[in-house]
């Protein structure tokens, strides 16, 4: 068997993807949500694992560095890179949300375009592509601050519990879309480990199938 | 999928809905009179030119900052990023037919790309004014007095005006000897007043005592009336004290008509000193994060295009002072209607003598297309007319 390399996202995500190789039956120690290891590799050898920044999996598994990924539907899309979206695996579900105050401040004239502040910068230029003219605010974090202090009209981000939003006094005006785990795969991979991705895939199918079950 | 844009403009360029037209109209039509006013010419000139116009020497712009298309003859042609740069060639081909000095202003639109002073606008309307043929500092300061007056007209009434002058530092330079590499390091650190590198540079050089010392307080060289007397302190080669002298006889000027309170001097902005010879200004108000208008002498310019002339002026980015004049004080003009009339099917001839009673008189006139009164007050109401009448079998029927 030809090893598989899978790139995992550090963050919100480990946690879940962790748990789902060990469902799997992948004998790998040192794959914990906690580990500090950057690479990591079963004990068979059969896959090898990459711990990576979200917004990195689409990256490392386009280049074919990684086979296979798991990275969250907003990190995906705002990637705009050519891979394959196998499986959606149901955990890290959140939705894509444009937010601000309930009652939008009286607008200035001279702003002739909706400010939008996000992380999103494509997932944001798409969607509002077709709706209105937007001038976008690249943020890297704590976004829902930006329509506070003025900086921006809105924000898009994504939002779980919707809690930090509502203590800061913001409301959920559209929702783009909802987003949860997929499992991505590198276009070549897929053709040339055939065999040990299909395996792979086919037993993640069968946990998340068991997961459903009991749920 | 294939995504419609038909709605949709490019980054960078903008509508202007009535409201923010007419305010902006406004402007330029208050700032077009008192150009007038101070003897200056109105000229315009085309929207693109030769790329060439742009490209070389002193003023050009960095190629991927123009907008750029191919003539028909496959000459390069670009989309003017300013306009002192085409008057400037208009100036040097038709000097002979004109009468020394020129006072010209513009008010037009000019193209780029990342034009920091437009904000991050691709299409920006830029007014300003250009005085040709005169060096004294006597001409700075009306151009200085001149861009104050502009904020003036146009609305604004809390701004200041920085002024400063690029030949302090070339002074101090040429004392140190530095290379052109070791300059222009030590401008960018002075400019954004990075006192790391400042320093870091100093220490690699061989500048040593008191002229470190007076480069180190460079940065710190901004402030009132005051800062003229250090600088003058500091000043011991011919250039720099010079160039203080200069600065000090327009900031005396600007004071002796009335201005002191909008100055502040600042010997340590230093930007595009290519370009600018002498004094060179900013203006500010604390509602923008960036400076609403710019200029300076650039006395080099004209001879980069082959005829030589000392030269000063300013521009104004119309949009910054459009945010500003909407935050300082809200917008003056508004697009209101002042009467409505409506009618039925046989008076539209006195209707249409009515309106025009009223347009003759300078009030804005508009019909109702509405059947019913009701129908009629509601649009009246929505577009702030004072005065409503309908007209039926020719009688005139005030209804508000």
């Amino acid at each position: 068997m030809r090893q598989v390399t899978i790139a995992l996202s550090k963050g919100r995500l480990t946690k879940y993807s962790v748990d789902l190789f060990k469902k799997c039956g992948i004998e790998c120690e040192g794959l914990t949500a906690d580990t500090r290891k950057l690479i990591i590799e079963s004990k068979n050898s059969d896959y090898r694992f990459l711990l990576v920044k979200p917004s990195d999996v689409p990256t490392y598994v386009e280049y074919g560095i990684a086979d296979v990924g798991i990275a969250g539907k907003d990190t995906i899309m705002e990637s705009k890179t050519s891979v394959y979206e196998m499986l959606d695996l149901g955990f890290g579900k959140c939705s894509v949300c444009i937010a601000g105050f309930e009652q939008s401040a009286k607008k200035n004239i001279t702003a002739n375009s909706l400010r939008v502040a996000t992380k999103y910068p494509n997932i944001a230029k798409e969607y509002f592509m077709e709706k209105e003219n937007i001038e976008i605010i690249k943020l890297n974090g704590s976004v829902e601050l930006a329509p506070l202090l003025g900086l921006s009209d809105v924000i898009l981000d994504i939002v779980e519990t919707g809690i930090t939003l509502k203590e800061n006094g913001l409301i959920i005006l559209e929702r783009v879309c909802d987003v949860s785990a997929r499992v991505i795969v590198n276009r070549v991979s897929l053709k040339i480990k055939l065999y040990e991705i299909n395996e792979l895939l086919l037993k993640i199918k069968q946990v998340i199938k068991e997961e459903e079950e009991q749920a | 999928m294939s995504i419609s844009i038909k709605k949709n403009i490019p980054n960078g360029v903008q509508d202007y809905a009535p409201l923010e037209c007419k305010n902006k109209r406004s402007v330029e039509e208050s700032l077009r009179k008192n150009f007038e006013l101070w003897g200056y010419n109105e000229v315009q000139t085309p929207a693109f030119e030769y790329y060439d116009v742009f490209a070389h020497g002193i003023g050009s712009y960095r190629q991927e900052k123009l907008i750029k298309f191919i003539d028909s003859d496959g000459r390069i042609l670009a989309l003017r990023p300013d306009l002192t740069l085409p008057i400037a060639r208009l100036v040097t081909s038709t000097h002979k037919d004109l009468t020394f000095p020129l006072r010209f202003f513009y008010i037009d639109d000019a193209f780029g790309f990342d034009n920091p002073s437009a904000r991050d606008q691709r299409q920006f309307t830029q007014a300003g004014i250009e005085l040709i043929g005169e060096s004294s500092p006597y001409a700075d300061a009306e151009v200085i007095a001149m861009a104050i007056e502009s904020l003036q007209v146009a609305g604004l009434t809390h701004f200041t005006i920085d002024i400063g002058q690029v030949d302090y530092f070339k002074g101090l330079i040429e004392e140190a000897n530095l290379t052109d590499k070791q300059g222009e390091q030590l401008r960018k650190g002075i400019d954004t007043k990075n006192m790391i590198d400042v320093e870091n540079i100093l220490s690699d050089s061989k500048i040593k005592g008191e002229l470190k010392e007076k480069i180190l307080e460079l940065p710190f060289l901004y402030g009132g009336e005051e800062v003229l007397e250090k600088a003058k302190e500091f000043a011991t080669n011919e250039r720099s004290r010079r160039a203080v002298e200069n600065v000090g006889k327009i900031y005396e000027a600007l004071c002796s008509y009335g201005y002191e309170r909008y100055l502040s001097i600042d010997f340590s902005m230093l930007q595009e000193i290519e370009y600018y010879t002498g004094m060179i200004f900013k203006g500010y108000v604390m509602e923008l994060g960036s400076p609403l208008l710019g200029g300076g002498r650039y006395d080099s310019l004209l001879a980069e295009f082959g005829y030589s002339s000392p030269s000063t002026g300013f521009a104004l980015s119309m949009k910054s002072i459009l945010i500003a004049l909407e935050k300082q004080s809200g917008f003056k003009e508004n697009i209101n209607i002042d009467v409505v009339v409506g009618h039925d099917e046989i008076s539209s001839k006195e209707a249409f003598k009515f309106m025009q009673k009223h347009r003759s008189e300078g009030k804005r006139a508009a019909s109702a297309m509405g059947t019913s009164c009701e129908e009629i007050l509601v649009y009246a109401k929505k577009i702030g007319a004072k005065e409503v009448y309908y007209i039926k079998n020719n009688q005139i029927e005030a209804i508000k």
